[in-house]
């Protein structure tokens, strides 16, 4: 009878992936980015950075926060928060490669999953507007 | 003669289809990639619990992350129209939750989205067990992560979907 270890088996990768992967620039940019794109999207929603805010209505893009005006419908600043956060840890991303190894050794692999479930109370909280709104009714 | 409305709700409908197919398939890829890690199977043999399990789930790591982009996409691609023609009346109906989780919603997705290259690098280092821990983590949040995203979409397509 034959014995699979599904998970441990190698996956068939391209030549670039495969040399992604092997990359340890690469990993050093994808922890940093991983870890630190959690706390730049609780920062950009907490302080109200969006690159750009966009107005579905009339179809217009303003830098930075742009707020409703007469004739211009809603405005929607979650892609700005989005492009915001993906700066910001994408330029983090590259300091870290930049540093020493024994510094980048160091960078705690546990935090890839725990930033971002620490991440949801504070998402809850700053959606506090519409809870009270539901419990007023 | 098709009137402009009915025109844009077919069109809105059919995005919204194919962000549906696409999410089906990243459940699907995740859901199976989330049992092979947590509950890893010894043998490829079994029932269906069993083989549900035993997937080479290293495989599944890039058509994870090219799927969640797409869905990603396509979903901020629908929620302009979402912002104006179904949070409105929404608001107006004081339908407050549904919109809170929709809200939520979008914030978790984006936290999903920045985890992609981390989770891709893990997986693609399947074999080395430095990663085995994070890959565990990083890979169950966000699987249910996405199995959230697609029972709040889906609970905001039936309170009151496009064309309602």
């Amino acid at each position: 009878m034959s014995t699979v270890t599904t998970n441990s088996a190698r996956a068939p990768t391209s030549a670039s992936g495969a040399s992604l992967a092997a990359s340890r620039k690469f990993k050093v940019f994808a922890t940093t980015f991983s870890i630190t794109g959690p706390v730049a999207y609780c920062l950009c929603v907490y302080f109200n950075w969006p690159v750009f805010t966009y107005f579905p209505a009339i179809g217009r893009f303003a830098w930075g926060v742009s707020s409703v005006q007469s004739g211009t419908g809603p405005n929607m600043l979650w892609y700005g928060w989005t492009l915001t956060t993906i700066l910001i840890a994408g330029g983090l991303g590259i300091i870290a490669m930049m540093l020493p190894e024994r510094v980048t050794n160091k960078i705690p692999l546990f935090l890839v999953w725990l930033i971002p479930i620490l991440a949801i109370p504070y998402v809850i909280y700053s959606l506090m507007f519409w809870w009270r709104l539901a419990m007023r009714e | 003669m098709t009137s402009p409305i009915s025109t844009s709700a077919v069109f809105w409908t059919i995005w919204l289809f194919v962000h549906l197919i696409l999410a089906l398939g990243l459940l699907g890829a995740l859901t199976h990639q989330a049992m092979a890690t947590a509950f890893p199977a010894r043998q490829a043999v079994g029932g269906i619990v069993t083989r549900f399990r035993a997937v080479s789930a290293p495989g599944y790591a890039t058509a994870v992350c090219v799927l969640y982009v797409l869905v990603f996409l396509v979903g901020s691609f629908i929620y302009t129209s979402y912002r104006v023609n179904i949070r409105i009346p929404l608001e107006q109906g004081h339908y407050f939750k549904t919109g809170g989780f929709f809200d939520f919603k979008e914030h978790v997705s984006t936290l999903g989205l920045v985890l992609l290259p981390a989770y891709w690098y893990f997986w693609k280092n399947a074999q080395n067990p430095e990663y085995d821990n994070a890959r565990k983590g990083v890979t169950l949040v966000l699987a249910i992560m996405v199995w959230f995203l697609f029972i709040v979409g889906h609970v905001l397509n039936n309170a009151r979907g496009f064309g309602s």
